[in-house]
């Protein structure tokens, strides 16, 4: 990641996890430090909620340090992590019983925070539409691009955290750019 | 599918001219690993976007609600490797060691401490308690030599005192049961001598005063401990008092009886 210290850098992902699994739980420290910030974009993007995204982050990282055993450091770190936030979002909608996020109701929720947003915040038209269009994706389209947007790219390590072929994940991936492709024009031709 | 075919498929997809055939194509070809993502370059342009988005900041809440939950956790690791620790064999077995080494060590020094005090003490009760029951005894040898019948009554009560009478004192109550003038203190040192009938030379003693007593009161009593204490040996002198012409008939009923009980 361009935003961690050089510091953090010297030692891999998976060296700190495994001092953490070894009982060195200020390594988590670094992890955290190293990763809060794409995970809690991660599920900011998904349910544009900041405190359930900031719950949702310290949930992760507490799995992370309860099942710190489970890790073998045979695969990335970054990839299990995922792994575990993807759980930790379906089980706490399925607790919650708000799998029903893309209801009429949460969808003009989220219109009407897109309408607000576009005065508050200063950022260029691409960049914003482009937020409303990822707004307005089915859950597991916007799911699959946010994976591929913090997994920078690597189909492979995808589909570990989703159980599905490098090649599904390709073309799922492309059927997701597809959708927002068009719900982004539709977007531009409104604004 | 040759090149030049994928080539075209892909150009009127970037052209936005693609069908949903073509599209289907594409899917399979994407998944054959065949093409690429990037290949598709509006796709392209948008994931690259998509990578730019703006990301939103957590507050500071998060980082204190983990460093918070890392603390706790670090002291409940540290609580529990204690107590295992302390309860691992590898550290307890010493420590188990320890301290029954320390315990015998103490309960030996305690045992080789207060033995000699112990035994001397031992010694020294059982020392005055020997030097006590020979003043007893020596106390009632000199009673019974009494001409008042009740200092030798006293003399003879003196050996229930006693936990175990000598062989000098069993020999003075006989000699007192066979010689005292006194009929009451015969009867008191014959019930004196009751414990020690197990003793052969007191029983047989004991059986040939029942022909020297001429007192029908001590007969009977010495004919009534031959019974409770089935001296069968002493129904040839308990003959002799039937024989006796002086004995009296109700003595001489008493002593049948008794035959009878020890034949």
């Amino acid at each position: 990641m361009k935003t961690l210290q050089p510091e953090l850098d010297a030692l891999t992902d998976n060296a700190l996890m495994l001092k953490v699994k070894d009982g060195d739980l200020d390594k988590l420290g670094l992890l955290f430090e190293r990763y809060k910030k794409p995970l809690f974009g991660f599920y900011y993007h998904m349910n544009k909620d900041a405190d359930l995204s900031e719950d949702l982050v310290q949930n992760v990282f507490y799995r992370i340090m309860k099942y710190r055993y489970l890790f073998r450091g045979e695969g990335d770190f970054k990839t299990w992590m995922f792994h575990i936030a993807r759980n930790v979002n379906h089980d706490h909608f399925r607790k919650n019983k708000l799998n029903a996020k893309d209801s009429l109701e949460t969808w003009q929720e989220r219109l009407g925070t897109d309408e607000n947003r576009s005065t508050e915040i200063q950022q260029d038209e691409t960049m914003h539409l482009l937020s409303m269009a990822m707004d307005r994706l089915p859950e597991d389209k916007r799911e699959i691009l946010l994976l591929s947007k913090y997994q920078e790219k690597k189909y492979k390590e995808i589909g570990e955290i989703l159980g599905c072929s490098e090649g599904a994940v390709k073309v799922k991936v492309f059927r997701a750019l597809q959708e927002l492709k068009e719900v982004y024009q539709k977007l531009e031709m409104r604004y | 599918m040759e090149k030049q075919r994928i080539d075209e498929l892909i150009a009127r997809y970037n052209a936005g001219l693609a069908t949903s055939a073509d599209q289907k194509q594409l899917e399979h070809l994407l998944e054959q690993g065949i093409i690429q993502v990037h290949q598709l370059q509006e796709l392209t342009a948008l994931e690259d976007q998509l990578v730019k988005l703006n990301e939103p900041v957590s507050s500071k809440n998060l980082d204190e609600q983990f460093y918070s939950m890392l603390k706790m956790e670090k002291q409940a690791m540290i609580t529990t490797s204690a107590w295992r620790n302390f309860f691992a064999w590898p550290q307890l077995l010493p420590k188990i060691a320890i301290a029954s080494v320390t315990l015998i060590i103490g309960l030996a020094a305690g045992y080789f401490m207060r033995s000699p005090a112990t035994v001397k003490g031992d010694q020294q009760i059982a020392d005055l308690s020997q030097q006590v029951s020979d003043l007893q005894e020596m106390m009632m040898l000199s009673l019974l030599e009494k001409e008042s019948v009740t200092e030798r009554l006293k003399a003879v009560s003196l050996t229930d005192q006693m936990d175990q009478a000598s062989h000098k004192v069993t020999s003075a109550l006989l000699e007192t049961l066979n010689n005292d003038e006194n009929v009451n203190v015969r009867l008191a040192a014959l019930e004196a001598l009751r414990p020690y009938i197990k003793d052969s030379q007191v029983r047989e003693a004991l059986v040939r005063s029942i022909a020297a007593q001429e007192s029908p009161l001590v007969q009977v009593a010495l004919a009534e401990v031959m019974a409770q204490s089935q001296v069968k040996s002493s129904v040839k002198e308990l003959k002799k008092i039937l024989q006796n012409e002086k004995t009296p008939s109700d003595v001489k009923k008493r002593v049948q009886e008794t035959i009878e009980v020890l034949t």
